[in-house]
């Protein structure tokens, strides 16, 4: 009984933290953000809370599915540079964390850190992140994707908003380091769902909230 | 006589024009409003505010509409400091008061 309560709490923190690379990594004064992704690499969860709109704090729990192995990590994210303009935005971002690993028997300490940067405006989106990741039980990683996004229609405030999207990751390790994964955004009130298939099968799911 | 009830008018009328209550409202144009999700943070910002009765978010527009309770009001220098606060440019703020 404990086990499925452990299990299906990490389910909710895995779908939550998923997001971390979709929405935003900062949220409002105040706000807190729990998020969930899940795509062919991995599959994570994280909380994130904004105590002003410039850096955001929370806990992030990563399962890489081909290394089999799991990263909890205290992660912050900063906003370095927000450009704020009459019909779009652009953001640049870091977001590093520091934490633990384990692979195997024994858990060992692991860090990541990376730049994110978007621009949108109602009709585009398009956003790129990256990150490098180090350990001392694992292979150092590196990993980068892309985004392009364009909105069928503009929705007004309080509408369902949509986005058809093509994500690209780019992962020099993996079997196959670049996947293309087309996919849906649907954004209503303060949630946040993502969906597609990679162009190897694999499915991405993303969930975010905020308040 | 005609000079007593003369003042006599004039105090009441005076007396009487605190009896409305007045109403304001601010509109905000603001740069970098793009998303539901900036119009969310707008929202939360100032709804925590107890001097505001409604907030309005126009996306095609890029303003916020500022509805204030009864006598009260926020400062520009508040409003603009908030929606900086949420990440946000202003750009112009139009005041505007009428009475109830």
């Amino acid at each position: 009984m404990q086990k499925l309560y452990i299990s299906g709490l990490l389910v909710i923190i895995m779908m939550t933290a998923a997001l971390s690379a979709v929405a935003r990594p900062i949220s409002y004064p105040s706000g807190i953000a729990p998020m969930v992704m899940n795509d062919g690499t991995s599959n994570s969860a994280n909380i994130q809370y904004s105590p002003t709109a410039t850096y955001s704090i929370g806990y992030t729990f990563e399962h890489f599915r081909e290394d089999n192995f799991n990263l909890h990590a205290l992660q912050v994210n900063n906003l370095l540079k927000r450009w704020n303009n009459p019909d779009s935005q652009g953001n640049l971002y870091l977001e590093s964390g520091i934490g633990l690993s384990g692979k195997g028997e024994g858990i060992h300490p692991v860090a990541f850190t990376g730049a994110e940067a978007d621009w949108e405006d109602r009709r585009f989106l398009v956003s790129y992140k990256n990150r490098y990741t180090t350990g001392q039980d694992i292979n150092d990683f590196y990993m980068e994707s892309a985004r392009l996004g364009v909105a069928p229609y503009i929705g007004e405030f309080g509408d369902l908003h949509t986005w058809l999207m093509v994500q690209v990751d780019h992962n020099p390790r993996a079997k196959d380091p670049v996947t293309v994964t087309p996919l849906v955004r649907l954004f209503k009130g303060t949630n946040l769902v993502e969906a597609g298939v990679s162009n190897q099968g694999k499915i991405l799911f993303n969930w975010m909230t905020q308040f | 006589m005609k000079f007593t009830t003369f003042i006599l008018s004039t105090l009441l009328l005076s007396f009487a024009v605190p009896a409305y209550a007045t109403t304001s409202t601010s509109i905000v144009h603001v740069n970098g409003l793009v998303c539901d999700f900036c119009a969310r943070a707008i929202e939360k910002v100032f709804g925590q505010k107890t001097e505001v009765e409604a907030v309005k978010v126009d996306l095609d527009q890029k303003i916020i509409t500022l509805d204030f309770k009864e006598n009260q009001k926020l400062d520009n220098a508040t409003i603009t400091k908030l929606v900086t606060d949420a990440g946000y440019n202003v750009v112009s703020i139009d005041n505007g008061e009428g009475k109830k």
